[in-house]
């Protein structure tokens, strides 16, 4: 008896189970899945995304387009893991840094054979350069910049500063200790102190770079030079508050207690909202020249790609195809534009004339022009490394810069030495 | 953000039906070759306990026992971001992972030693406070109280709100300027301290977030622990004239044992496994103060792609972790108890 039950039911889940795929088949779906960086942080895209998906699949019966959103580093270390595996999304919509070390693990694939020339020709070359290693493209930009510029409310302040000299001498004007109790509650300059990326604007102005190819070059008299600058902003000056993360500057601006706030494109609109505006009148300005120096700081321009994973063939590999390139169209470009305020990577859109008419994108465009592409090569994850501690001893007042400068050069042979093991 | 349309639940609530049709077919099968072999051609008697275990012994053997051998086979091999998917295997491999561990700094500056040290004094005060705080507080708690449901209620919310955002909302408070401890110290009249960016400091800070969000853990379970020790034992005690101390030490204490050793093993284990806090605080810095052995960890394989030597890291703590709860067991015999209870 207890036989025959068994029997009966497993033949009854193997009925069941047979049946589901065989009806999967029968309608021929397919669905394809895109993994994105874009989340809550940047405010509506994701939304954007979905949106575009579902009216790209409209053209393609069966289609599904699943839109899975990852923080940056999630997505790396997820995408590492699936591909590992041999299998996971059918495409990236992520950051150009990721390409160095995506390419030294050969996940991804050239897109150039993919795409052709011609189609390649149609962005513009700081975007492509971001993604150009071994002489081939890794990458199809989305969008370019995510550079960092001058921030400033117009309520405090009229008109930016021209240079460091100056900026520090209205700096000092504008840190005001409002309520008497010995603290300051509204300061010059406000950014995000202890992050590298923060401060290789900087390192660029005092004429120094974190890579030369693949070689750090971090103990330099442009580094000591930058980061004593950075010391002083904080010790001496005391234009900067005495701790300020990326959170503190973000809140102290839109509180209306900061002038200037060094910040990236993706913030444009977060300082553009009604409730913000009751305080902050924002103007957009490159970040003022080095004095001592006449250079003007190099943010570190990148942007945002489509990556294809390696593993990617047959069908999936043309809808792929088909779905890079209707985001790369000037229609989904300007709308990029329009809704969230990034600079477009294509020629054609970027000449739109709304870009010049517009104060805030003028003045991003404008930052751009003097960033400096980011290095894709996976060394640059060891020298970020070998910056930020060194950095933070330095603005913690328990490191000369030159020694910082010796021990983040040091570090970064150290690490690189141990990646390439 | 994105609302949660029925679109979206549908495809999530079909896609986890597939995954359990799916689980089912994979028993299914299995429980009919089984069958068919144990039962029909080997003929064993014990056919059908060996069928009912079957599942659960292979889901073990798949998530735990095959990514654990697998992550041996890495720490005996040279896989890094330029040999991510052609790595090769070797005893040599291994041999130099594993001195890696000891020999150089794990990241920049700090080596394995003083990362143990370090680990070793997060976890011990972390679980000292975490019992302590937790005996104090479920002491009270299990006293004639009235309102006693809702103190108890206040007092698990840190252990409910998930760790990422209690991390994060205690991250601002320990702001230089604006933080609430800072604002707090300055009212009582001592000068604020930078919490964040002095890495002595920032470990305080971490381990002060831990013993918050640790306390209501232990809390529970001695409360749990208290609750079964029977009340005539302390009514006996009270007509021999125990003073309360004396009844702590003698009855509470030695009652409690059973429940207290495997939460303190839990407690440390967790505990020097601990990554969110520290993570999401202070991402292990400033200059590498507040980075533990699992931080080390995470920072050598995600950001430096050294997973060979990363394998053989984590191997190395895996047997740390053994030693502790064996020479633990053995001292305290605690889990004997609990057997023999």
């Amino acid at each position: 008896m207890m036989k025959r039950a068994i029997a009966f039911i497993l033949t009854g889940v193997l009925f069941f189970a047979l049946a589901v795929p065989m009806g999967a088949l029968a309608q021929k779906k397919v669905t394809f899945t895109l993994w994105t960086k874009e989340g809550e942080v940047t405010g509506g895209v994701l939304e954007d995304i979905v949106e575009l998906s579902k009216e790209f699949a409209k053209s393609r019966p069966g289609l599904t387009i699943e839109v899975v959103s990852y923080g940056v580093e999630e997505l790396r270390q997820n995408f590492q893991a699936a591909a590992f595996a041999g299998q996971g999304p059918d495409l990236l919509w992520t950051v150009s840094d990721h390409a160095g070390p995506f390419v030294a693990m050969k996940i991804i694939k050239p897109v150039d054979n993919i795409f052709g020339k011609d189609f390649l020709k149609e962005f513009v070359r700081p975007g492509l350069e971001c993604v150009e290693l071994d002489g081939k493209t890794w990458g199809v930009p989305i969008s370019v910049g995510n550079h960092l510029m001058l921030l400033y409310n117009k309520n405090l302040l009229k008109t930016p500063p021209k240079n460091t000299d100056e900026m520090i001498k209205v700096g000092k004007e504008l840190t005001r200790d409002l309520n008497k109790d010995g603290v300051p509650d509204q300061y010059g300059l406000v950014y995000n102190l202890n992050e590298p990326f923060f401060f290789a604007p900087w390192l660029g102005g005092f004429g120094g770079w974190p890579l030369d190819g693949t070689k750090p070059t971090l103990n330099t008299p442009a580094m000591v030079n930058a980061l004593q600058f950075v010391h002083d902003l904080k010790f001496v000056h005391k234009i900067v508050p005495v701790e300020c993360d990326y959170d503190a500057a973000d809140a102290l601006f839109k509180e209306g207690k900061a002038a200037m706030l060094i910040n990236g494109d993706w913030s444009l609109t977060s300082y553009q909202t009604p409730e913000v505006r009751k305080k902050v009148d924002l103007g957009v300005a490159r970040i003022p020249m080095v004095s001592q120096t006449g250079l003007w700081p190099t943010p570190m321009t990148s942007g945002i790609y489509f990556m294809l994973p390696d593993y990617l063939t047959g069908e999936k590999l043309q809808i792929a195809k088909e779905f890079v390139e209707f985001i790369s169209s000037d229609k989904v470009q300007l709308r990029f534009l329009e809704k969230h305020m990034r600079l477009p990577a294509t020629a054609s859109a970027l000449k739109n004339p709304k870009i010049a008419s517009d104060p805030l994108l003028k003045g991003s465009a404008d930052q751009m022009v003097v960033g400096k592409p980011m290095p894709t090569v996976p060394e640059m994850r060891a020298a970020w490394d070998a910056i930020r501690p060194n950095q933070e001893a330095v603005m913690a007042g328990k490191m000369s810069p030159k020694n910082a400068a010796k021990a983040m050069q040091d570090a970064c042979e150290k690490l690189i030495r141990e990646m390439t093991k | 953000m994105i609302p949660l349309t029925w679109e979206i639940a549908s495809r999530g609530l079909t896609e986890a039906g597939r995954i359990l049709v799916m689980l089912a077919v994979g028993v299914a099968v299995i429980e009919a070759l089984a069958y068919l072999i144990l039962h029909k051609w080997l003929k064993l008697k014990n056919a059908l306990p060996f069928m009912l275990m079957l599942p659960a012994f292979i889901a073990v053997v798949a998530l735990v026992i095959y990514p654990f051998l697998f992550n041996l086979q890495l720490a005996f091999s040279n896989m890094s971001m330029y040999r991510f998917k052609e790595f090769s295997v070797g005893l040599s491999y291994g041999i130099q992972n594993f001195l890696d561990v000891f020999r150089a700094p794990v990241l920049q500056n700090v080596t394995f030693a003083q990362l143990l040290l370090r680990t070793v004094v997060w976890t011990a005060v972390n679980v000292f406070f975490h019992v302590l705080g937790g005996l104090f507080l479920a002491i009270l708690l299990n006293r004639p109280l009235r309102g006693k449901a809702i103190y108890r209620t206040l007092l698990t919310i840190p252990w409910a709100i998930p760790q990422v955002i209690a991390a994060l909302a205690w991250k601002n408070e320990f702001h230089y300027q604006y933080g609430f401890i800072n604002v707090l110290l300055q009212k009582l009249g001592f000068a604020p301290v930078q919490w964040l960016s002095d890495p002595k400091w920032a470990f305080v800070a971490v381990i002060i977030v831990n013993i918050w969000l640790g306390i209501p853990f232990m809390m529970v379970i001695i409360l749990g622990g208290l609750q079964s020790i029977s009340p005539d034992y302390y009514d006996a005690a009270q007509i021999d004239g125990a003073s309360g101390f004396q009844q702590f030490r003698a009855i509470t204490m030695p009652l409690l044992k059973p429940v207290l050793t495997p939460a303190i093993i839990l407690g440390v284990v967790w505990t020097f496994n601990n990554f969110n806090v520290i993570y999401l605080i202070t991402k292990g810095g400033p200059m590498e103060g507040t980075d533990i052995l699992v931080t080390s960890l995470y920072k050598a394989v995600f950001e430096f792609y050294r997973y060979g030597f990363g394998a053989a890291y984590s191997t190395v703590i895996l047997i740390i972790l053994l030693i502790f709860t064996w020479i633990y067991l053995k001292v305290t015999k605690g889990m004997g108890e609990v057997a023999d209870a």
